[in-house]
Parts: C-alpha cells; sequence; structure tokens
C-alpha cells in the first residue's frame, strides 16, 4: 500500500481534460473566456428558427471534426458524435492516453446526453415518412440509439472497456461522472473517459421554445437567462462537449500521470414532485450535496465554492441555490457558467466541473455575467455577480434538472493527500 | 477483504407481449406461447414485412394510480405497470420515512420515441403548430425514470442507462452497484421500450426483420422481431430482505460490461466483446463457468447474432459450452429492445426460484454453428443455481449479468 494514501479505498485522479465549447476547444482558452466574461451567445446558424421569436443559441460556430479527427471517414458520426470524439481526441492527448497505451489497456467511456440526436432520430424518421420507409438511412438508423455517440467514439478511438451512456437531463453530465467514479473505486475500471456532449438542433430548440422554457419565450419580454437574477424569463439552448480522463489515483501515479483534480465523492437526490413542489425539490439538492459531502469525508466548511446549473431557469434556479444554501449552511460563492456557455443540457455538468477545476489553477472563480441582483428567494449574498479570488481545494459542482433530478460532486484539487512530488517536480 | 454486500430480488413485474404480471407472464412463457402478429400500432403496408410482437392487453389506468396516464408516453406507462407490480411482489411500500433511500434505475433503446413520430407527423404535416409544450415534457428518456419514480415516490438515486438493447442489464448492474455502495437500500430497476414506427423502419430497412416468426438458433431462422415491454425488478440487501421477511428470487452476483469498438449496428466477428462480457461478469461474481447453470441468450434470431453469441459463449464456457442450455426467449415475445434484457433478468430470476427454464419455441432444424442446447421448443424442469442473462446492443455496448440462489 502506498503510504501516501489515506484509506484502502481506491480514489479518482482526473487525468486530462477535452472540450467543445463555444468558447473555445482548450481548458485554458475556456477559462481565459469566462474570467473575462466572453458569451458564447449569437443568433442561431444551424437551422433556421421557424416559427419561433427566441433566435439566440450558444452554438459552437466554425466546428470543424477534421480539426480534430484528422482524414477518417467521418460519414458515419453525426454532430453529436463528432463533438464527442473530439472531445474524446482531445482528453486522450492531454491525457497521454496515446494508440499504443490504449492496445495495452481497455479504457471505457461514460457519456451524458439528454438526447443522444433527437435531430438524426427525427431526420431518418422524416426521410421514411416523405420518401417511403425503404428510402430511410440505415446510417442514421445506427445513430437513432441515445448511446450512439459513445458507440461511435469507442469506434473511432478504440475504447473496449465499459461503454455506457446516461440520461438525466441537465444533470446528466454530471451523473456521468458520478457513475463513472464509482465503476472507478468500485475496482471495476481502471481508466474511464466521461462527461457529456448534447448538439443543438432545431427539434429541440423547438420543444423547448413551445413548452415556454427558453428566455423570451413567452409573456413579451425579451430574453433574459442570467441565472439567479430576478429578472430571469428562462435559458437559452446552447451545445458542446466535455470528457474528463478519470484514472484510478494510485495506477495513475504509477504511469506519472498528471494530477489535475480528484473526484472525491457525489450524491443524487429525486423530486418525486417533479419540479411541482418547491420544498421537495430543494430538499433533492440539498439531499444530494449532503450524501456528497458524507461519500467524500468532506466537511461543508472545506467547500470554498460551488460550480452550480443555474441557467436562467425562474424554477431551477431558485430550487438550485435553496437547496446549496440549505446543505452548506453558509453563503458560499456560487457560480453559474451558463450564463457563458448557455444550457448545454448533457454535457453542461462536465462543463461545469472542467470550470471548477480551471477555478483551481487560476485562483479566479468566474461571476455569473450580467447578474444584477437575486430575486427575493435566493440568498443573494451566495451569488457571484462578479470574478472572485480564491484558493481552493475543495469545491463542489451541482446540477438540477428541469423534471426532478439532483446531482452533486466534490471535486478537489488534486493536491491533498496525494503524492504530489512527482508531479511538481 | 470486506464480504460485499449481497444483493438480492424480492420484486418482479413485467409488462411483455405474452401477458402481464409475474405469474401469467411466466406460465405463458413456459407454455410456449408466441406474442407475434401482424402489427396494429401503424400501418405497415409500405414495408415488406407486417409481424411485431405488441402488448395488446395493456390498460395504464389499471395500473397508474398517481400520474395521469394521459400526460404519459407508451414507454412510461409501462415503466410504472412493471413497476407497480414489483413493488406489490416485493410487498414493499415506499413512505415518507424510506422514499430517500428508494433509488429508481432504468434503461432504455428509444426512450418515448411516439412523441418524435408525432413531431415528425407534424413536420411533414406542416403543422408544427400542433406541437405543443407536452413534447418536451414527454420525450425525453429519461422521464421513464423520472415518470417511475414519481409515480411510486422513490426520491433516491434516479437513473436512466439508454444502452440501447442491453439497457436492462446495464439498469441491473447499476441496481447492484447501487445498494452495495450503500446508496440507496432499495432500487426499482429494469426496461421499458415501446413498439416504435422508427425501430420498425430502421430493422426493415436493414434487412433485420423476419417475416413471421423469428427462430433463434434455428438454421433457416430469418431474423429478429421488433417488441415492446418493460419488466421491473426490486433489489435491496439481502439482510434488510430477510429482516422484513421477504421472499427472495435469487442473488444478483455480477456483471461485466464491455465495447466491441468495432462497428455500431454489426457486433465483432469473433464475439470479442460479447465473450469479455461474460468473462468478466463471471470474474466479478466469484464463479467458474462450469457452476454456470443456465444462460438466457441475447438470441435474436438474426442469423449473424446467433452465430457469433455461441462463438462467443463457446470461448468463455469451453467444453462446458454444450452441457449448460441456453434459450432465448425472443422466439416468443420477439426483440422488446430495451426490455429486453430487463425481462430477461426476470427470468434468469424465475428459472432460479422455480427450477424450470423456458424454451426456444420454432426451433427445427439444428445449425452446426449453433450447436449448443438451445431447450427446444419445450420448456424444462432444471435446478438452476447461477443464470447468466446476455444481451447486445448498437454501439457495440454488451452486458452480462449474473444472478445465483440465494445461499440459504
Amino acid at each position: 500500500m502506498s503510504s501516501c494514501s489515506p484509506t484502502d479505498r481506491r480514489r479518482v485522479a482526473v487525468t486530462g481534460v477535452g472540450v467543445i465549447t463555444p468558447l473555445g476547444d482548450t481548458p485554458v482558452l475556456l477559462s481565459a473566456a469566462l474570467r473575462s466574461g466572453r458569451t458564447g451567445i449569437a443568433p442561431v446558424e444551424l437551422f433556421e428558427p421557424d416559427g419561433m421569436k427566441c433566435r439566440q443559441a450558444f452554438e459552437v460556430r466554425g466546428f470543424n471534426a477534421r480539426q480534430y479527427l484528422g482524414d477518417g471517414n467521418l460519414r458515419p458520426l453525426d454532430r453529436s458524435a463528432q463533438l464527442v470524439a473530439a472531445a474524446a481526441h482531445l482528453a486522450l492527448g492531454a491525457s497521454g492516453w496515446t494508440t499504443e497505451r490504449r492496445q495495452q489497456q481497455e479504457v471505457g467511456l461514460v457519456l451524458g446526453t439528454m438526447f443522444g440526436s433527437v435531430h438524426t432520430i427525427s431526420a431518418f424518421d422524416r426521410r421514411a415518412l416523405t420518401d417511403g420507409p425503404i428510402y430511410a438511412k440505415p446510417m442514421d438508423f445506427a445513430n437513432s440509439v441515445i448511446n450512439a455517440a459513445a458507440g461511435q467514439t469507442a469506434i473511432w478511438h478504440g475504447l473496449r472497456g465499459v461503454n455506457s451512456t446516461v440520461s438525466g437531463g441537465t444533470t446528466s453530465g454530471l451523473q456521468a461522472l458520478a457513475y463513472a467514479s464509482d465503476l472507478i473505486r468500485t475496482g471495476k475500471a481502471e481508466t474511464v473517459l466521461a462527461g457529456g456532449g448534447e448538439e443543438l438542433c432545431f427539434e429541440s430548440y423547438y420543444g423547448f421554445y413551445r413548452a415556454g422554457l427558453v428566455a423570451g419565450s413567452h409573456n413579451g419580454h425579451g430574453p433574459l437567462a442570467v441565472p439567479f437574477d430576478a429578472r430571469r424569463n428562462g435559458f437559452i439552448p446552447g451545445e458542446g462537449a466535455a470528457l474528463l480522463m478519470l484514472e484510478e489515483m494510485s495506477a495513475a501515479r504509477r504511469r506519472g500521470a498528471s494530477i489535475l483534480a480528484e473526484v472525491h465523492g457525489w450524491g443524487m437526490g429525486y423530486d418525486a414532485s417533479r419540479g411541482r413542489d418547491g420544498e421537495r425539490a430543494t430538499g433533492a439538492m440539498r439531499r444530494a450535496i449532503c450524501d456528497a459531502l458524507e461519500d467524500s469525508d468532506t466537511a461543508a466548511q472545506t467547500i470554498a465554492a460551488v460550480s452550480s446549473s443555474a441557467s436562467g431557469s425562474i424554477e431551477g434556479d431558485r430550487n438550485e441555490a435553496l437547496g446549496i444554501a440549505a446543505a452548506l449552511g453558509r453563503e458560499v460563492p456560487v457560480t453559474a457558467v451558463k450564463s457563458m456557455l448557455g444550457e448545454a443540457f448533457g454535457a453542461s455538468g462536465a462543463l461545469q466541473a472542467v470550470a471548477l477545476m480551471q477555478t483551481m489553477v487560476s485562483g479566479v472563480l468566474p461571476g455569473v455575467r450580467g447578474f444584477e441582483r437575486a430575486d427575493d428567494a435566493i440568498p443573494s449574498a451566495m451569488v457571484s455577480g462578479c470574478n472572485r479570488e480564491l484558493d481552493l481545494d475543495h469545491g463542489l459542482v451541482t446540477a438540477v434538472g428541469l423534471d426532478g433530478n439532483t446531482c452533486a460532486l466534490v471535486l478537489g484539487n488534486g493536491r491533498n493527500g496525494t503524492c504530489q512530488k512527482t508531479e511538481e517536480a | 477483504m470486506i464480504e460485499a454486500r449481497s444483493v438480492v430480488v424480492t420484486g418482479i413485474g413485467a409488462v411483455t407481449p405474452i401477458g402481464s404480471g409475474r405469474q401469467a407472464f411466466w406460465e405463458a412463457l413456459l407454455a410456449g406461447r408466441s406474442g407475434i402478429g401482424p402489427v396494429t400500432s401503424f400501418d405497415t403496408s409500405r414495408y415488406r414485412v407486417h409481424h411485431g410482437a405488441e402488448v395488446r392487453d395493456f390498460s395504464a389506468a389499471e395500473h397508474i394510480e398517481v400520474l395521469d396516464p394521459e400526460n404519459l408516453g407508451r414507454a412510461s406507462q409501462m415503466a410504472i405497470a412493471a413497476a407497480r407490480m414489483a413493488l406489490e411482489d416485493a410487498e414493499l411500500e415506499v413512505t415518507a420515512d424510506n422514499c430517500g433511500r428508494v433509488g429508481v434505475a432504468m434503461g432504455t433503446t428509444s426512450g418515448e420515441p411516439c412523441e418524435i413520430e408525432h413531431f415528425d407527423d407534424c413536420w411533414v404535416a406542416e403543422e408544427l403548430a400542433r406541437v405543443g409544450p407536452r413534447f418536451m415534457s414527454l420525450y425525453p428518456c429519461h422521464v421513464i425514470a423520472g415518470h417511475v419514480a414519481g409515480e411510486l415516490g422513490c426520491e433516491g438515486p434516479n437513473l436512466m442507462i439508454p444502452a440501447a438493447c442491453a439497457a436492462g442489464n446495464y439498469a441491473f448492474a447499476t441496481a447492484l452497484d447501487l445498494v452495495r455502495a450503500g446508496r440507496a437500500d432499495v432500487v426499482v430497476a429494469g426496461g421499458a421500450d415501446c413498439f416504435s414506427r422508427i425501430t420498425y423502419t430502421g430493422f426493415a430497412r436493414l434487412g433485420a426483420i423476419a417475416p413471421e416468426c423469428c427462430q433463434p438458433f434455428d438454421k433457416n431462422r430469418r431474423g429478429m422481431i421488433p417488441g415492446e415491454g418493460a419488466a421491473v425488478m426490486v433489489f435491496e440487501s439481502r439482510e434488510r430482505a430477510e429482516a422484513r421477511g421477504a421472499s427472495i428470487y435469487a442473488e444478483i452476483v455480477g456483471y461485466g460490461l464491455s465495447c466491441d469498438a468495432h462497428h455500431m449496428t454489426a457486433a465483432h466477428p469473433e464475439g470479442d466483446g460479447a465473450s469479455r462480457a461474460m468473462a468478466q461478469a463471471l470474474a466479478t461474481s466469484g464463479l467458474e463457468a462450469e457452476e454456470v447453470d443456465y444462460i438466457s441468450a441475447h438470441g435474436t434470431g438474426t442469423p449473424t447474432n446467433d452465430r457469433l453469441e455461441t462463438l462467443a459463449v463457446k470461448k468463455v464456457f469451453g467444453d462446458h459450452a454444450r452441457q449448460v442450455p441456453i434459450s432465448s426467449i425472443k422466439s416468443m415475445l420477439g426483440h422488446t429492445m430495451g426490455a429486453a434484457s430487463a425481462i430477461e433478468g426476470a427470468v434468469c430470476a424465475l428459472a432460479i426460484s422455480e427450477g424450470k427454464i423456458p424454451p426456444t419455441i420454432h426451433y427445427r432444424d439444428p445449425d452446426p454453428e449453433c450447436d449448443l442446447d438451445v431447450v427446444p421448443n419445450e420448456a424444462r424442469d432444471h435446478e438452476v443455481e447461477v443464470a447468466m442473462s446476455n444481451a447486445y446492443a448498437f454501439g457495440g455496448n454488451n452486458a452480462s449479468v449474473v444472478f445465483r440462489r440465494c445461499p440459504a
């Protein structure tokens, strides 16, 4: 046993990150953009926003998968799969999991996604409706399953380990990190790429618009998707992918990997009223956080910042803020990167985690862009409106779904209790 | 080494094309009844195949008490019904006191495909305005797990694992881990899929659908038959089950998950991922291949699947491969997609508790490439201590789960 290990329990290291976002394709670029308060919002270009008065989105403009994936045949990969495969390429590269190393040892993949590709699913179906079933495209059918992006990414990169897809609405990406970290902690896997991915498309955008969830979709007000702000009136859809290379800590150290962060533990709670009862929704978030702290053997006081999933959603932001306040019992600074990245659904939780990891490096917690004042229900002192300098050892990532799911995950900076000498040398 | 917590099955619920409820379903299985017939969910006149395995006698209102069945997709309705039956079967109540410790893990292939199909119908008819707020509250696949929790009041961890046609096994694996890790005391887990135009069109286009009957492992097998259904089992720690005097069907002891990383829709030509999943399932269960008494096959009835599954079983089981009975209930139920391995897991639990194994029906001509004991046509009395359930999916997702008799 390593003398560095405080317990016999397997620990989970983050050894590399890959991101594809509207604000850049490296954690450093993303972090710089978030600290400077840049936003990825722009008029939507991927589709014609017919029949909608909302036209803004957080697109990954000019995304070219070839730039990451090289000359291979990209045709079988739809946009979802391309975003995920590109992020996987970056994470594998950043963590040093070369093709040779992957041939020697299995790497798994756990992907969070809300829809898979509802665009591909719909296109497949509409083709069959208009032209007849024999004209439906087999390749689109292969991608109509919700685990398609995970399957395609595994094929592209030769990931032969555990392959799983997790869907929990906007908590999917965080759930995937939780699920994957348990595979490592229980010894079922040693190396797992985990995170989330989601594409922007007409089908989901229109669905959310019709549900009145997109900022400015009703009430005659202009869109205002500022998390926690009293004036907020919904979220604005986005897209992206973020994958974290999770490795069993001692194995990561043995191969001399950089330990960027540690996943200490997680919790999940469900609100069986599915958002109808604010008290239960808040309770679910509180329970998820308390379970995450207990699972991590971490005291609430050591949590120095929270990377929340607040998006501008009227109910969700309030429930999340109250749940955090109830669990942490004090005014810990809370940020919301969706103010600059939009609601990227399945990708969001993983993006929030990456942002918090970057705060551990930069010492700056990005503020909530556009935030002026919280509504009466939200403890306003906790909302980090401006950038804040802090030395972050332990942070919390939280996610509240649109209909009941909650998840919380404790991240450490990877220095506490680990053999840091090799990394610092 | 600390002994891992033992996790057992104490309740079974199922909605299937050959009957709903544990008892009715099990009797139909042993009788070798087929649930396959002409498709009624949609018009198949433009298709070259016309058969499917639909659930015909299902009334959502009979099972759903808390939520409004009108505001639920069909997969959610069937999932809730199966979950209610499983909880009743387990004689378990979710109360204000224990609800935070009751989790849900569900699997699916397509979620609620009828909702996107309606969306597409509106779009093609240039009537997109007819898509209302319902679409987003009914469609995303995670709502199936959410609806089960909403109906039953489960407030513990809630997970949807859409691992296509292996999803039920992924959900069972998740249930095992959640209970073992102490993240929940009880997990309601299973899979659900409803009959879908998209799924039917896709498999028809791939030429994978058999004209009328599903004949796994038969030399003249001509393909799979798309189906629908749901199955849910109640998982809890053995200590808990014994403390409350629950009857135990079986213990879930281990699982293996792997990825072919080869092709989206075709299995690896040497059964690589499938055999790794089986081997890992045995290893995590602490069992040898020789100890397995029954294998519930993925057994879709397509020429390729059954040949490669046979190959993979031989790789893992060696000489024992020909001794262990392996049957495919898809011969009776068709391929119920994300529900398939959930239903098949329930079959493994029942085989253990009842000492009987269901047959592979429509079996006529042996195929030298599928030369295993496929339990042809007649159910069999057979003591089952250990059963393995195989499931394979698009995306190269493979999952094998092992159940065994709970030691006295």
